[in-house]
């Protein structure tokens, strides 16, 4: 071992170590311009010169990446003999290269901006990096230095363009003053590794992190393109590593796995334009896919959410949308459901990145804005200047000059007209996962006529053989919260199939012990979130920073791209053990998506994890204030602060538990109650259904028959039996729930059925409550018998069969359908999504029962997504007329005579079709139930302004409420299909069986707290309690009676209520004391400096 | 559309319309109303959009709109619709059968629908007409004659004792059917310029746009607006094919005593090189059509009716038959030449007497009546406009 000094400072180094080596050990900052880690030394630019004091000889300078560090010396890296030195060495190279960027920057570090001596105007600094870089890591040496002195020049061999040369590249990406040397070696420039993630728009290296939120945020090799591992040369990346972590010999390792059951969910494959030549994807470059789209707008994407185009980097004045590309054709006879409304959002986001000048023009035939919340997001867009024009195109041209597009379209009324566009976005379909052929036949399962994997209505996740079940858009093409329900639902299903081995794998996780940090003083250390460019894209992060570092307790503070990513987690641990931090503070997004992780990561780092506090800069400052720069980073300050002050004053809390009761209430005996009863059950637990009518079913009762020809009759025989024939659930038929007291894990409900009173308890709660068909009371309805909704059409054409379409004496008779009957207008302005396919249903039977019954179907947009859509073919095909109308333009059923007669206004034709029919059918919209708001109420969980129960996220959660313990499924979400209700009802038992199969629950830590000695028992704060946690209590102290409160704690939610309440400081929530909120109101009250 | 709804036009449905034109050949009830095929056609206008519109007409019912449409006879069946089409819906084949379901409608007599929509009426009609050629040939004979039956043989089937009286005859076949033609035309002018703003346009009108009728018969220049290099070829054959045929027809209809005659024409006769000349463009459009829809290369002639084989075939036999009497005749058969005439007759009259009135022939008259109509429909429209800007003045 060598001992030396380096400022004063004594290091140990090995023998043959470099003095650059030992001085950075220490911490101090030398300059660099020719040393790079993976090449051997060179001392060519002299910019790392230091002074060394050997003993017994004058000081010297040298550079310090190739002098040898030796025993006793004592080294300087400060003093103003080497500042001296360095300004020179510095002069110099700017001298040289005056035009270079980064040959500015070290010459600025050195103090220096204008050399004094002749510039040379070089392009070459002959730091001879890419000539080592070359030769030793390439082992090529396809350039080299040619001359001596002043005749010294970067060649290649003889001048010549050279094939010792591949190309490789590492010649320009490590040549500081950014000379392209392989033109000089080869005349060639690489061809860059596109960047798969963001869809080739941009380039990425052969080892990378894939994208910023992978999971495990590590970087991977690419064996395709690896020199290393492809010609064992290169070897950089190991060269560099700090933490030794590049493994070359690292081969794929084979594992076999033991299992019960299988989840097949390899999603969609996005259609491929190309095949559409007319619409000149591939041949214009400004023509993209939707997805390519998604990236541009995405922060984390190529040009940083910036909305340009990817030739010329243009910002875009125009966009054009055009839909059901890859959907809806002769070939695809399907509609893959998702893009009408990513289509919108990507509008919308696109206006939001760009400004509101930008013009969006979305093509599309119907919009498909058919589920809960996609209607209002559709009007909204359209207030959003979001411009939406009725025609598929069939042609996009390119105007090669300005390399803008031009489409032809049809207007409304047949005329043609043509637009310039910037950008043309193609919103590209699903199509079954690539290969699916050659899986579907590995794995066992059927496939159906579109090459998706093939269920049935009734058997939604089961793939056709046992055992494996499937998620996501492989069955059908749907959106994100249907795939969520559908994944939890195939996880139902294995619970149930497995539900003897549940639990076995699982190993607890196990975390240090707490640091204790009684009487410490805080060190509070805080972490500034870039969120790509969500929060940094307005927010000046660095300016936060370090206005974090001044404010009380503040002993550390940095900035991050994501807070949130898995890197950061460790970085954050790091930083607790580095700087001894007992209170963190991170200012990024929202607690209610964040905190839980950043909780757990200070837990282990051997913090409580109630030392944590957020500031919200993302949600409550860079999204609200995105065109005020300026404000929106002091607000950002303001927020900081604030946490801060409160932040100081965290104490450690400890969460309390409570025992599960392994029980589940099923409110509703629905075909979404029953099937969620049956799955708990299946899953080991013990249910009670509770159903207001005397008998199950529900609306299933009123199916008759299904599009694709099953038999829902027989279903629900099969579903009541098997429900009747379970021991472990209890049907409670006529019921009517009178209380639902309790929280998570230990409810307690009563109801009354048959004029009796029973009393049950449980441990989750299931929602299924329905909803019923619209009463119309337009269309002449209840006033003519001939007018009739789709439901008694339905039941009157499965008893009297054609009976009721025979015209007699050769007559054929009409009936004409009219859609949006209490669907989509002021009242109820969602879309009730079952009325489309019902139509097409109940059409299809009419042309089934009698060919020669003519159907008309008035529409405003057919919205027969998925599958659904070959049977709107179907119908076409087989006769029926559709006739569009607009929401401005209903139709008008009029009763003279014997006949009824339908006025309609065709758009295309601008005539009004006067339509002799002697049926009317009304698609009549889906209602909630009025017991809802009961239930709500009971529960304490929120209706939409609809009606229906509002989930707890419409993405990410849709089975689940925000109060724990609570799930929702069927039809009291939002109008949905037996099939989706099935989906949604095994989803809810999944997130039930979750609580279920614990036997204990952890109990919020953030909860009311009574300090006794100052509770005079005035009971003030047990009546406003809305949780009934509260209870008054009386006991004996000093020969008296001392009256208190008693807080039950699993009831609590830490509302705060109590706390309002108290006029004495007797009660407190956990980490929301009165002085911390007092300090942190002080702290938004100061003035920033 | 700023139009308020209650000036919009109100249209009875006829429910059973688009069952009734199924009748009439393969028709696209799939379309789910893109507008595809119209942005994708070359000769529409915003004035007469198709092929979505008049298909439209048919789907919902609109009998009377589709009456008075045009615009099936304006389409040039390039195909390009059918290659674009979605759904497949074949729009080309669409309008193909709205042409036939209106030569149907024009027809007073009601055979044309007979003959579109049944096959034996297809077949049986030609035949039927042949069979009369014989019959009457025969009862000429044997009750207006009083020949032997002997002796009709022995005077090849009598045709030669014949042939002084069979001028009168062979003119009732040619104007006969040729004044049904024009009473239908007339019928057809009823529907479509009948009601409305057409039904006032003044004759001035009519007279100034008679050049477009003669121009389109002639030149066909329609087509050319139909994309690709083989319309520019269609174009040509299709106006040598028109111009065979009318030459012909003239021929046959005023200068019927140089054909029905046992004398030898020298060769610088009109009746020799002008009969060459239509036998020629005749043999060659005819057989040309045939073979490209035997073929079913193009999208034009991929899907064909039976109306769309059988008059190039009965075409191409009245050829062949005519030039097996022209060379009986000047190598002095005169036998074979009269026995081949009566073949010839057999086969052309059907020709004249049920594709020209009632068959896929009547097409030769609707479509350039059709094309000026609507050019006279446009020249009133831009009078009107004119006339309005005027007033606004």
């Amino acid at each position: 071992m060598i001992r030396l000094t380096v400022n004063k400072q004594n290091v140990e180094v090995e023998e043959g170590t470099k003095l650059l080596s030992a001085v950075e050990k220490t911490g101090a900052k030398v300059p660099t311009l020719c040393h790079h880690k993976a090449l051997t030394p060179y001392g060519a630019c002299r910019l790392c010169v230091v002074e060394v004091h050997a003993p017994g000889r004058p000081p010297s300078l040298h550079a310090s990446c190739s002098y040898p560090a030796l025993d006793g010396i004592d080294v300087l890296t400060d003093t103003d003999r080497v500042k001296r030195a360095r300004r020179v060495v510095a002069e110099l190279l700017l001298a040289r290269c005056p035009d270079s960027e980064v040959i500015r920057r070290i010459a600025a570090e050195q103090g220096v901006t204008e050399p004094r001596i002749r510039s040379k105007n070089d392009d070459c600094v002959y730091c001879g990096l890419c000539v080592r870089m070359c030769e030793e890591r390439m082992g090529r040496s396809a350039i080299g230095f040619s001359g001596r002195g002043p005749r010294k020049k970067l060649e290649s061999p003889f001048g010549k363009h050279n094939e010792k040369c591949w190309t490789c590249g590492a010649c320009n990406f490590v040549c500081p003053v950014g000379k392209k040397v392989s033109v000089l070696a080869s005349g060639g420039v690489p061809i860059p590794i596109l960047n798969e993630y963001n869809f080739n728009l941009d380039a990425r290296p052969a080892v990378s992190i894939l994208y910023p939120q992978a999971v495990p945020n590590k970087p991977v090799i690419d064996k395709e393109t690896c020199l290393r591992l492809n010609h064992e040369v290169c070897g950089i990346c190991e060269a560099v590593c700090e933490a030794k972590a590049i493994d070359y010999k690292k081969e794929d390792e084979r594992v076999t796995l033991d299992i019960g059951a299988v989840i097949l969910s390899p999603g969609f494959e996005p259609f491929d334009p190309r095949i559409k030549d007319e619409l000149g994807y591939g041949r214009y470059p400004n023509v993209l896919t939707s997805l390519e789209f998604e990236r541009i707008l995405s922060a984390s994407g190529p040009f940083s959410g910036k909305v340009q185009r990817p030739a010329d980097r243009k910002v875009p004045e125009r966009i054009a949308f055009i839909q059901c590309v890859g959907s809806r054709d002769n070939e695809r006879d399907y509609c893959s459901s998702v893009c009408c409304m990513y289509a919108t959002k990507e509008a919308i986001i696109a206006k939001e990145h760009a400004g509101e000048d930008l013009s969006c023009d979305i093509f599309f035939m119907d919009i498909r804005a058919y589920s809960k919340g996609f209607e209002a997001y559709f009007e909204s867009a359209k207030k959003h200047g979001v411009n939406y024009i009725r025609c598929r195109v069939a042609s996009i041209e390119e105007i090669p000059e300005t390399k803008n597009l031009k489409i032809h379209y049809l207007t409304e009324d047949d005329r043609k007209v043509s637009r310039e566009y910037d950008l043309v976005v193609l919103s590209v379909g699903m199509q079954p996962p690539k290969n699916v052929d050659g899986m579907a036949k590995t794995l066992g399962v059927e496939l159906n006529e579109f090459h998706f994997c093939k269920t049935s209505v009734f058997h939604p996740v089961d793939s056709s053989r046992d055992g494996i079940y499937v998620a996501g858009p492989f069955t059908e093409p749907k959106d994100i919260p249907e795939t969520v329900m559908q994944a939890s639902a195939s996880a139902s299903k294995v619970l149930s199939l497995l539900h003897d081995v549940k639990g076995s794998l699982i190993r607890p996780k196990e975390y240090p012990p707490e640091t204790d940090i009684e009487g410490q003083d805080p060190r509070v250390g805080v972490f500034v979130c870039h969120c790509g460019t969500n929060i940094a894209g307005v927010v000046n992060v660095p300016e936060v920073v370090e206005y974090a570092r001044t404010l009380p307790g503040v002993v550390y503070a940095e900035n991050n791209l994501y807070t949130c990513s898995n890197d950061a987690q460790e970085r954050i641990k790091e930083k607790i053990r580095e700087h001894r931090l007992n209170r963190i503070l991170v200012a990024s997004c929202t607690p209610r998506t964040h905190e839980p992780l950043f909780r757990n990561t200070i837990r282990e780092a051997g913090l409580n994890s109630y030392l944590f506090e957020m500031a919200n800069i993302r949600d409550q400052c860079s999204w609200v204030h995105m065109h005020e720069a300026g404000r929106a980073t002091r607000k950002a300050k303001d927020l900081v602060r604030i946490a801060d002050a409160k932040a100081v004053m965290l104490e450690p809390l400890q969460k309390g538990s409570v025992a599960v009761n392994k029980a589940a209430l099923v409110i509703g005996g629905g075909l979404a109650g029953m099937t969620s009863a049956l799955e708990l059950a299946e899953q080991g637990f013990d249910v009670h259904l509770v159903e207001r009518e005397n008998e199950l079913g529900g609306n299933l009762r009123r199916i008759r028959y299904l599009l694709n020809g099953e038999n829902p009759r027989e279903e629900l025989k099969t579903l009541i039996g098997k429900l009747e024939g379970n021991a472990r659930i209890r049907i409670h038929k006529g019921a009517n729930i009178v209380s639902i007291g309790g929280s998570i894990g230990n409810f307690k409900t009563k109801i009354t059925t048959g004029g009796e009173e029973k009393e049950f308890d449980h441990g989750v709660v299931i929602v299924a409550t329905g909803a019923k068909e619209y009463k119309p009371e337009e269309y002449l309805y209840g006033r003519d018998e001939r007018v009739m909704t789709q439901l008694e059409l339905e039941e009157r054409l499965t008893q009297e069969g054609a009976r009721l379409l025979e015209g007699g004496k050769g007559r054929s008779k009409t009936v004409v359908m009219i859609q949006c009957v209490g669907s989509r207008d002021e009242k109820r302005p969602y879309c009730s999504r079952l009325c489309c396919p019902e139509a097409v249903k109940n059409a299809l039977k009419i042309k089934e029962l009698s060919p020669d019954t003519h159907v008309y179907v008035l529409y405003r947009d057919i919205r027969t997504y998925g599958f659904r859509e070959s049977y709107y073919s179907k119908a076409r095909r087989g006769g029926v007329a559709f006739v569009r109308f607009d929401e401005t333009a209903k139709p008008e059923v009029l009763g003279n005579g014997d006949g009824l007669r339908v006025k309609v206004h065709d758009r295309i034709l601008d005539m009004m079709l006067d339509i002799p029919a002697d049926l009317v059918v009304l698609s009549a919209g889906t209602v909630p139930h009025e017991d809802g708001k009961a239930i709500a109420q009971l529960l304490k969980v929120p209706l939409n302004q609809d009606g229906f129960f509002l989930e707890a996220h419409m993405k990410l959660r849709p089975v689940d409420f925000a109060t724990d313990g609570v799930f929702l499924c069927g039809l009291a979400h939002s109008p949905k299909s037996a099939e989706e209700s099935i989906i949604q009802a095994g989803g809810a038992s999944a997130r039930a069986g979750g609580i279920l199969s614990k036997d204990s629950l952890e109990l919020e830590a953030n909860i009311s707290h009574v300090v006794d000695e100052q509770c005079d028992g005035c009971a003030y704060c047990v009546e406003p309690c809305p949780y009934q946690a509260v209870t008054l209590i009386e006991y004996a102290w000093l020969n008296g009676v001392k009256k208190t409160v008693d807080i039950n704690e699993s009831l609590c939610k830490g509302c705060g209520t109590c706390m309002a309440t108290c006029p004495k400081g007797g009660v407190y929530i956990k980490g929301f004391k009165l002085e911390q909120i007092g300090a942190q109101i002080e702290a938004a009250l100061q003035a920033l400096p | 559309m700023n139009r308020p709804l209650s000036a919009c036009r109100e249209i009875r449905v006829h429910p059973s319309l688009s069952g009734e034109v199924r009748n009439f050949g393969k028709f696209g009830e799939v379309c789910y109303s893109c507008g595809t095929c119209t942005l994708t056609c070359d000769l529409t206008t915003d004035a007469t959009p198709f092929p979505r519109r008049p298909v439209q007409f048919a789907v919902l019912g609109l009998k009377e709109p589709l009456l008075e449409s045009l615009e099936p006879w304006l389409c040039h069946d390039c195909g390009d619709c059918s290659e674009k089409c979605p759904q497949q819906a074949g729009p080309r084949e669409s309008m193909a059968t709205l042409r036939r379901y209106l030569t149907a409608q024009y027809d007073w007599t009601g055979l044309s629908a007979k003959i579109f929509t049944s096959r034996g009426w297809a077949i049986g009609a030609p035949v039927f007409a042949g069979f009369l050629v014989v019959l009457l040939a025969a009862v000429y004979h044997i009750l207006y004659a009083g020949m032997p039956i002997e002796e009709i043989v022995a005077t090849s089937m009598g045709l030669e004792h014949m042939f002084g009286k069979i001028t009168w005859f062979t003119l009732a076949v040619i104007f006969i059917p040729l004044a049904v033609l024009l009473s239908n035309a007339a019928r057809m002018h009823r529907f479509t310029m009948g009601r409305g703003k057409a039904a006032g346009i003044p004759l001035s009108v009519y007279l100034s746009e008679a050049g477009v009728a003669l121009r389109y018969a002639f030149t066909q220049d329609r087509i050319a607006k139909c994309p690709g290099e083989s319309f520019k070829s269609r174009r040509v054959k299709h106006s040598a094919l028109f111009a065979g045929g009318l030459l012909m027809f003239v021929l046959l209809a005023f200068f019927l005593r140089f054909f029905q005659t046992d004398a030898i024409h020298p060769i610088y006769h009109p009746q020799r090189w002008l009969g060459y000349i239509a036998t020629v463009l005749l043999v060659y459009g005819s057989a040309d059509i045939l073979a490209g829809r035997i073929r079913k290369k193009e999208e034009i002639h991929k899907h064909s009716e039976f109306c769309d084989y059988s008059l190039p075939v009965l075409i191409l036999a009245s050829a062949a038959t005519g030039i097996a009497v022209h060379v009986f005749r000047y190598s002095g058969l005169a036998f074979a030449a009269h026995y081949a005439y009566l073949v010839h007759l057999v086969v052309s009259v059907p020709i004249l007497v049920v594709e020209l009135p009632f068959g896929k022939l009547s097409h030769m008259a609707y479509r350039p009546l059709a094309v000026y109509l609507q050019a006279v429909k446009d020249k009133a429209v831009s009078l009107q406009v004119g006339e309005e800007t005027r007033e606004a003045a």
